[in-house]
């Protein structure tokens, strides 16, 4: 079991979570044009890495927030957790 | 709408479990919390509004994890820029949406979604601790949480350290099976139903 640091609520058991995916994904800009690949990549490519690895996480039954947490794939250390718009340093 | 509280067919009156030969001051104290306003205050992203100069019957907004209340009204802050009022001022809320733009919050009537079951005793935090992931023991008067209680979505709002006094809600849809837990939860303690 994962004890995590939300942001906002400080260390909460994981059994309050929900994995969101994988934090580096950035949506393409608007009103440009994309192509098919570019949005087959966004929608469904996604790599798993092996160690350090950005993630969104969800508080889902806490206070309903997402944010960004830093965390090892072999350990499962989590290093760091920042608001949805701050940068993992 | 209905005026049927949402534990009407499952809270029986009475004492049970390990109740025999114990003082009934050392009994957990179970009753149900009803026919209070219920009400959600969510403040707009693009709003800028000072929150220190909202006042909801004559209480501020408090801030993380943090709750405040009087003899009426109790706001528990449920996320950032998210709260809940438990009021026995029926009227209140036409008052607070009054009293603000609601270009800067949208106030929600959730009077009739939710159950309350207070908790009063000593052995409240064990009770808790068998379906609750929290660290309870560290939660203090003045306080409150989002949390779950064998997987039912709660707010917890700690009421009073002396005598120790929590309220628990959740969705009323899932309230019965929440009294079901934590009344199963408070057995082994011995418990009077109020």
């Amino acid at each position: 079991m994962l004890s995590i640091k939300c942001p906002f609520c400080g260390y909460r058991s994981q059994k309050e979570f929900a994995y969101g995916g994988d934090g580096t994904i950035r949506r393409p800009e608007l009103n440009q044009d994309i192509s098919d690949e570019k949005w087959n990549e966004f929608v469904y490519l996604r790599k798993s890495p092996r160690g350090k690895h950005v993630e969104l996480w969800h508080h889902t039954a806490g206070c309903r927030q997402w944010f960004k947490v830093q965390r090892d794939t072999v350990t499962h250390e989590i290093f760091q957790t920042t608001k949805i718009n701050e940068e993992i340093k | 709408m209905t005026n049927i509280s949402p534990l009407n067919f499952v809270h029986k009156m009475g004492k049970f479990g390990d109740h025999d030969n114990k003082n009934e001051s050392d009994l957990i104290k179970i009753s149900e919390v009803s026919k209070l306003l219920i009400f959600q205050i969510a403040k707009y992203k693009n709003s800028d509004l000072n929150l220190s100069k909202i006042s909801v019957d004559g209480l501020n907004l408090p801030s993380s994890l943090k709750s405040s209340s009087n003899s009426n009204t109790r706001i528990l802050w449920l996320g950032p820029d998210n709260w809940l009022v438990f009021s026995s001022k029926i009227d209140l809320i036409g008052k607070v949406k009054n009293s603000v733009q609601d270009t800067d919050f949208a106030i929600t009537n959730i009077s009739h979604s939710r159950t309350i079951i207070e908790l009063e005793g000593n052995l409240i935090n064990e009770v808790l601790k068998k379906g609750c992931p929290l660290d309870i023991n560290s939660f203090k008067e003045g306080e409150c949480a989002n949390s779950i209680f064998n997987g039912v979505n709660i707010t917890i709002d700690f009421i009073s350290d002396n005598p120790k006094k929590v309220r628990v809600s959740g969705l009323r849809s899932f309230g019965e099976s929440l009294h079901h837990s934590i009344t199963d939860a408070c057995l082994e303690f011995g418990y009077k139903s109020i």
